[in-house]
């Protein structure tokens, strides 16, 4: 469904995607490893538009991404939850959720359906809804960062080092809500960079490796 | 002394709503688009200019002077209207991300311009149309009598805190706004499309200073100068409450109205300088302003 060819890109003159290819599945896990500074985040940032495309193409399902400014590409159903999280700390935890909805003027029964559903995948978010984004920990901010996600990603959510940081028991929850969302989701991709995937090894359809800019491995476990 | 101190108070809050509204702008601009725009206070004295010219030909058509009332806010949204959008997109734009010594310069350059524009358009002799003063009149309180054009001047400026508290609370707009002020990044790849806020957060800055110098027209005559003293005392202003802070702006003009008329009171040589005075006693003490701090980002 998505796809990235040939793709380079540049952060402040240094290539640091020399030659991505990628293709990432309707109703798949596609999980991207790598060690820091590999070029993971570069690839989600590139995907999300946050980081121009120097050379190569990404496009989704038949649509090229390359002209489009990064909220139409939020409008076509790409969901993003950056590693730092990145919430609106003045605005409460369900005003996190449902700013991609306001953004992206969706209608009120479109909307409060989007967040019935993800509160429930994710119950640990309704119990904390009015609490302001700024004083969540670390662990809670991601489970925000995630659902926030699911309110825009209709076809496509890229999580980025999800499990980064996080109290054991909060990684296993983590993990535990993805595999809920898998089920529930079917036709969703996702697309996860990770540099411990151990977690995820109950749901991965795709493992890809990235190395220096370059994807060296592309495999597909057997089931 | 109280007698004597009101009526000298009625005018330094009426003064302080005024450079309330560039104030205000300023720093919605500057928490919005990152920028600190020279030239707001031409918007202010661009906003007198219309509003005058307006009014002025209002009376000389024989139209009904109460309609010089609604030509205040019609002046001041039609400078907005051109001149917002147009700044925005055709300048500023090209100096986000931008070092901020090169967004200065660009503003400054912009507020040259605008100064050069408002000579050759209106001339450099003071134009004074004071219909809407005349219109409210005067009330006498315990003796003393104050122009009611004054009053709705204040009352104005508290309803624009509340309004713009509403609307940043409450609003699709609003909300969109606190949200690319905390991360603009995140705010585009949440679907907001920044570059309309921005331009929208610009004209409704733009609205504030163009609708404070319109408002400021027919108690003053408006000249050259106009602008550059609007600038340079919404600066403190701003400053002075922290950049960003509506609220924080709005304290400040009223602190400095005040502390304006006890300058005039007790010391008429230092009434120019105390408003710096102030900014300068509160930086030291506060560098972000009153209501002002590093991390935080608010709107």
């Amino acid at each position: 469904m998505l796809v990235l060819r040939s793709v380079k890109a540049r952060l402040g003159g240094v290539l640091v995607l020399r030659d991505v290819d990628l293709a990432v599945e309707a109703g798949r896990t596609t999980v991207l490893v790598g060690r820091n500074g590999a070029g993971k985040t570069t690839t989600l940032r590139v995907i999300m538009g946050l980081v121009p495309l120097a050379a190569g193409r990404v496009a989704m399902a038949g649509t090229d991404l390359g002209a489009l400014p990064s909220h139409a590409r939020a409008a076509a159903g790409i969901g993003y939850a950056p590693e730092d999280r990145r919430l609106i700390p003045a605005f409460s935890v369900e005003d996190n959720l449902l700013l991609p909805a306001l953004a992206l003027r969706l209608p009120s029964a479109e909307r409060r359906a989007r967040l019935d559903q993800v509160y429930d995948l994710l119950p640990e978010l309704k119990a904390m809804r009015g609490r302001a984004g700024g004083h969540l920990s670390g662990g809670q901010g991601k489970m925000v960062a995630l659902g926030r996600a699911l309110m825009v990603g209709t076809r496509l959510v890229l999580l980025d080092e999800p499990f980064q940081g996080l109290a054991p028991a909060l990684a296993l929850a983590y993990a535990e809500a993805i595999g809920r969302i898998r089920s529930r989701m079917p036709e969703l991709a996702l697309l996860i960079t990770e540099s411990s995937p151990h977690l995820l090894d109950r749901i991965v359809d795709r493992t890809v490796q990235i190395e220096r800019g370059e994807i060296v491995r592309d495999t597909v476990p057997a089931a | 002394m109280l007698q004597a101190l009101m009526p000298l108070l009625v005018d330094g809050l009426a003064n302080a709503a005024l450079i309330f509204f560039v104030a205000v702008g300023l720093s919605l601009v500057f928490s919005v688009l990152r920028i600190l725009n020279v030239a707001h206070g031409s918007f202010y004295a661009i906003g007198a200019y219309a509003s005058v010219s307006l009014s002025l030909w209002i009376v000389s058509a024989g139209l009904s002077p109460w309609l010089t009332l609604p030509a205040l806010a019609v002046s001041a949204a039609i400078v907005a209207a051109i001149l917002g959008p147009a700044v925005e997109r055709g300048f500023l734009r090209w100096t986000y991300g931008r070092p901020e010594s090169l967004q200065i310069l660009v503003t400054f350059a912009l507020f040259l311009i605008f100064e050069d524009l408002q000579k050759l358009v209106f001339g450099v002799q003071s134009l004074y149309q004071d219909a809407p003063v005349q219109l409210f009149g005067t009330s006498e309180i315990g003796g003393i009598l104050y122009l009611n054009y004054q009053l709705v001047l204040i009352a104005l400026a508290v309803l624009v805190v509340v309004a713009l508290r509403l609307l940043m609370s409450y609003t699709r707009f609003g909300k969109l706004m606190v949200a690319v002020v905390a991360d603009p990044e995140v705010s585009q790849a949440l679907g907001i499309d920044t570059r309309r806020v921005y331009m929208a957060a610009f004209t409704l800055g733009v609205f504030l200073a163009a609708f404070g110098g319109a408002l400021a027209s027919p108690t003053v005559g408006v000249a050259p100068g106009t602008g550059p003293e609007a600038i340079v005392l919404a600066f403190a202003v701003a400053a002075i409450g922290g950049l960003g802070q509506i609220e924080g702006a709005a304290l400040a003009a009223l602190v400095v109205g005040v502390v304006r008329v006890l300058a005039i009171y007790f010391a008429p040589e230092f009434e120019a300088v105390v408003p710096y005075l102030v900014m300068l006693a509160v930086l030291l003490v506060r560098p972000y302003g009153l209501f002002g701090s590093v991390r935080v980002r608010r709107i």
